[in-house]
This record gives C-alpha cells, sequence and structure tokens, in this order.
C-alpha cells in the first residue's frame, strides 16, 4: 500500500489563489456552510463555528484562510476577551460579492445592486416593463445595466448573479394585453440573455421574507410570523429559519389598495396618502384586526412572539402600525421590517447568495 | 489549564542577531515568554527552541542532534497532554549542504505534523492542535554566513506559500511570520527583541482565536 504521507500536497483541497471569487462548481459544502452562518450571524468566532457546524479547529482555520484568500470573509473587529488577549471574530467581507436583486409589484418595478451584507449601493423604481416595443422595456434593462456599472471597478467578476421577485397572483397586474403569466416566464430569459447573468426567480413575499431574515429585522430570529402590507396585505409564518408554503397565492384585499380605494370612493387625491389622518385611521383599524385575527387564529398551533411588519411604505408610518399592533396583542414583540423602501428587491437579491454560497 | 509546546530553532531559542549561540534574550524577551505573557495564567507555555535544528535532516557538521524529527517524539511525550503545538523551522534546512528546494522542506514539515498526529499527545491522547509558522523571510545580506547558507535567501521567501499549501492540505493551523517581523540587518536572519514582542503579540492572537472552550 502506497503511504500518502509522502505524496504531494493535495491541490485540490486549496483555495483558487489567484485573485476573485473560485468557479460555484469548487464550493465545498463546508465552505457552503462556513458561508450560511456568517449570512445568518453579524461576525461570528471560530469557537463558535466549529461549535456549530461539528468541524474541527483546524479544519475550520483552513476553511477560513481559504475564503479570506478569496476576499469572502475578513476578519472582523477584535472583541476583547474577560482574561487574556483579545480574540478575532470572522465576519463577511462587504465587498466580496454583490448581487441585483429586481421586484415586479402591482404597479412598478424595483431595481437593486447589494453587497455581501445587504447595503444597498444602487437603487432605482420604474413602471413595471412590457414586452411591445412603445413600452419602456429597454429603459428596464438599460436600468440593470446601470446598477452593475455602480460595481468597483475589477470586481464584475464578484457579482453572484441577479434575483428576480415575481408575485404568485398575477391577474391584477397591469401588466400589458399579454397573458402576465407568460409574460413574467419570458421575463427571466430576457434578462439573461440580455445582461449575460444568471437569474433566479422566487415568489416576491417569500423573497422579501428571506431578506429580511438575511439582511434585516428578523436576523437574529429564528421563528416569527411575516407580513408584507403592499397593494394587499401577504404573510409567511418563519419557523427555525424555514419559510412556510412558500408559493401561497393568499393575501387580504386590506393593504394599500383598499386605502387608496377608500381616498378614490371620497373623492380625495391618491398621493399623498399619508397626511389625511381622518382616512388612515379607519384604515389602520381594518389593516390592524386582519392582523390580529391570522396571529390569533395561528396560535392554535404556533405560539407567535415575534411578528415582522415590512413594506415599502414610509418608515415612520410603519412603525406606527407596528407599535399600534403591539398593543393589541400582549406578549408578542412587533417589529418594522428594515429593507425599506424595497424590501422585495432586496430579497430578491438575496438569492443569488443563498443559491451560490448557502446550504440548501 | 492548558499547555502549548514551541518547538523551534534559533529564533525560538532567542539568539541575539549577530551574536553567538552564547547570546540569548531572556524569558520575558523571547516571543514563547511574550506569549505566555499575552496568554495569561490559564496557558503554560513550553519552550524548545535549538540552534541549527533542522525538520527532518541530519545535520553531517552539527550532529544528528539537529535533526527535529529525532527530537519530537521524546519531546512531545515528555510534555504530554499538549494542546497546542507551534512549530517554527525551516530556515536551516536551506542551508547550502542540504541542497533543499522550499517544496522539500515543507514535505520535512509534514513528517513532523505526520509523527504529532500519530503519536497524538493532546488530552485523552487525542491529536493536539497543530500550528505551523513560517519563518520570516532572510534578508539578502547574510554577512560571514553567506558560505553557508548559499542561495538560501531567496528560496526563504517561497517557504511560506509551500508551507500554507501544506497546512492547508493536512488541515493544520498556519500564520505566516513575514506578515508582522523581519529579520534584523546585523546577521539577516535572527530576530531582534522587538520581532520577538511582536511575533509573541500575534501568536497570542492567533492561538486565542482559535476557539478554546471554556471547560477543561
Amino acid at each position: 500500500m502506497p503511504d500518502m504521507r509522502f505524496a504531494p500536497p493535495n491541490p485540490l483541497r486549496i483555495a483558487d489563489r489567484a485573485a476573485g471569487l473560485n468557479a460555484t462548481s469548487v464550493r465545498s459544502y463546508n465552505e457552503r456552510l462556513l458561508l450560511s452562518l456568517l449570512l445568518q450571524n453579524d461576525g461570528i468566532t471560530r469557537l463558535e463555528i466549529g461549535e456549530s457546524t461539528g468541524l474541527s479547529a483546524q479544519t475550520v482555520s483552513v476553511l477560513v484562510r481559504s475564503l479570506e484568500q478569496e476576499g469572502l470573509v475578513m476578519k472582523g473587529k477584535v472583541q476583547k476577551g474577560r482574561v487574556g488577549p483579545p480574540t478575532t471574530p470572522v465576519v463577511l467581507n462587504p465587498e466580496g460579492a454583490y448581487s441585483v436583486g429586481i421586484s415586479i409589484g402591482s404597479k412598478r418595478a424595483h431595481i437593486v445592486l447589494i453587497d455581501f451584507v445587504g447595503a444597498v449601493r444602487f437603487h432605482a423604481t420604474l413602471p413595471n416593463p412590457e414586452p411591445n416595443s412603445k413600452s419602456n422595456h429597454p429603459e428596464f434593462l438599460e436600468t440593470i445595466q446601470r446598477a452593475l456599472e455602480v460595481l468597483p471597478p475589477g470586481t464584475q467578476d464578484r457579482l453572484a448573479g441577479i434575483g428576480l421577485a415575481l408575485p404568485e397572483s398575477r391577474s391584477g397586474l397591469t401588466a400589458g394585453k399579454s397573458d402576465p403569466k407568460h409574460r413574467y416566464a419570458a421575463l427571466q430569459e430576457e434578462i439573461e440573455k440580455e445582461i449575460g447573468q444568471a437569474v433566479f426567480v422566487q415568489n416576491d413575499i417569500t423573497a422579501a421574507a428571506a431578506g429580511e431574515s438575511m439582511f434585516g429585522s428578523a436576523k437574529p430570529h429564528a421563528d416569527y410570523l411575516y407580513f408584507y402590507l403592499g397593494h394587499e396585505l401577504h404573510s409567511r409564518l418563519v419557523l427555525n429559519h424555514q419559510i412556510y408554503n412558500s408559493n401561497s397565492p393568499l393575501s387580504f384585499d386590506i393593504g394599500l389598495g383598499a386605502l387608496e380605494r377608500l381616498a378614490g370612493g371620497k373623492g380625495l387625491p391618491t398621493e399623498p396618502l399619508w397626511d389625511r389622518a381622518d382616512l388612515l385611521l379607519t384604515w389602520e383599524n381594518d389593516l390592524i384586526a386582519s392582523m390580529r385575527s391570522s396571529i390569533t387564529a395561528l396560535a392554535q398551533f404556533v405560539e407567535v412572539r415575534t411578528v415582522i411588519l415590512s413594506s415599502y411604505i414610509p418608515e415612520d408610518v410603519c412603525q406606527a402600525l407596528c407599535a399600534k399592533l403591539g398593543t393589541v396583542l400582549p406578549g408578542v414583540t412587533v417589529i418594522a421590517g428594515k429593507l425599506s423602501p424595497s424590501p422585495k428587491a432586496v430579497g430578491a437579491a438575496g438569492l443569488p447568495f443563498s443559491s451560490r454560497f448557502m446550504v440548501e | 489549564m492548558r499547555t502549548v509546546l514551541c518547538f523551534g530553532d534559533s529564533n525560538t531559542h532567542g539568539q541575539v542577531p549577530g551574536g553567538t549561540p552564547l547570546d540569548r534574550y531572556g524569558w520575558t524577551q523571547r516571543w514563547p515568554g511574550v506569549l505566555a505573557r499575552e496568554l495569561g495564567s490559564k496557558w503554560h507555555v513550553l519552550e524548545e527552541g535549538l540552534s541549527g535544528r533542522t525538520t527532518v535532516r541530519d545535520d553531517p557538521i552539527e550532529g544528528v542532534h539537529k535533526n527535529g524529527r529525532r527530537y519530537l517524539r521524546p519531546c512531545l511525550q515528555s510534555h504530554a497532554p499538549l494542546d497546542l503545538i507551534i512549530i517554527m523551522l525551516g530556515t536551516n534546512d536551506l542551508k547550502a549542504r542540504f541542497q533543499q528546494p522550499p517544496s522539500e522542506v515543507a514535505m520535512g514539515i509534514g513528517c513532523l505534523v505526520y509523527d504529532i498526529k500519530e503519536l497524538a499527545p493532546g488530552p485523552g491522547g487525542h491529536v493536539p492542535e497543530i500550528m505551523i509558522v513560517a519563518p520570516p523571510p532572510m534578508r539578502d545580506d547574510i554577512k560571514e554566513w553567506e558560505s553557508i547558507f548559499s542561495g538560501a535567501q531567496q528560496k526563504s521567501h517561497r517557504l511560506a506559500l509551500e508551507f500554507e499549501i501544506l497546512a492547508d492540505s493536512l488541515e493544520v493551523h498556519f500564520f505566516d511570520a513575514g506578515s508582522v517581523i523581519q529579520c534584523d540587518p546585523l546577521d539577516g536572519f535572527h530576530i531582534n527583541a522587538e520581532a520577538h514582542a511582536a511575533l509573541g503579540v500575534a501568536l497570542a492572537s492567533e492561538v486565542v482565536t482559535i476557539g478554546w472552550s471554556d471547560h477543561a
């Protein structure tokens, strides 16, 4: 039997020493495990990595060095120990990877470019693209291109891809005369072809919930009920970081669409909506009653202690809604989402990260 | 209480640059002493630095006792149980008499790692943590040592990469001393008191960053 001790060092287990990201194919399970932990936590020590993965300290050391070499992770801010010298945690390098997120809403499309820790580096909104020649489809593609131009020079290869968040129920969309379902299926191919980047598609509400979990308010929470307040009110249940029934088309027509109808019915302008206190009160009460009944119904099956409310509405309005919901639900912590004003697009941008860097 | 063994050559022994093997820095100046101070009372630091020590080579001139591999086993058994072994060797393997490329020096380090794993001198008979430290590169001007180390200066710059590849492959910790210290110009390959202090502090941070659970 050959003695493996005297064979040359195995180069397969060593990080590619060239600059830039390694090809996806060589991303090992252990590297994904480590990056998943870092995308779920703000900095973590090597001891904690070992404890939560079961990997040995030496294996963690090799993994961290290899990912440092690749520029995906870096040494975090030194933490003073109670005794002995300070310890250095491992954190994601914000400039290690970038991603584009696109969400198609009921009227408007949002396009963002985020870095590896979810900071928004580019943000634009425009009317939903339509396929016919007179539409803004070229402008839509140009805006994606503009987002890519925000990447620092020489870092184009650090783009993980493009995430596309699409609504499940597409009937009510003002998306042109052609069948909307068909229209959005084609959008993925069009972007891939025109921009030359892999496009990852997900349900928009699920993308927004995943975004809050990866970059926003939900980061420290494993279990919570997630509400997305858009044209309608949507919800997702998240248990142990897993999003349940992620393609649910169910929604309640008490969202911003209802508020607009309320305003329209009284012959009031729909914008700005937020300084009409009398109008808001009626709508808010309906909305809160609906969220409360969802939570109460759910309480038969799981104990809900945390609720996250995410929306593109102004932050102060969202905070006020959270406070109001909190007062009618004793024992439940209600937190406003942090990904305003584009939770769906930021969530969509998280998709290429999870596909390329995280374990299933 | 945790125990770390520092296994090295004259730069672990604390030989003063430009001096003789009799000129040695004091305990609090040598990097193992600095490491002990930085790690605090929960760590027991053992120093095993011998001038002229190679990784695995019998020195036909200085004697076979300079071969690190011959001494490693009795040394490990004397000091077991050990939580961590830091190995900083390689410079002496570059002497002209051995005619070795940097990759062969790394292979020598690899032998020591295998010997440690085989002997498993850690707590409970487990394999301890192992940290390979690449020595700082030599300076071009090594004074009267030129004939003994002829051609070594250039090779010494490639030890860090070869050692890191080996550390990745064998899954052990790695640190490049050249990232924090330089050799003293007095003889071009020994480190001075300032470098000992910087290395001790840097290694203490590396040791702590490995992560040690409070129990044990």
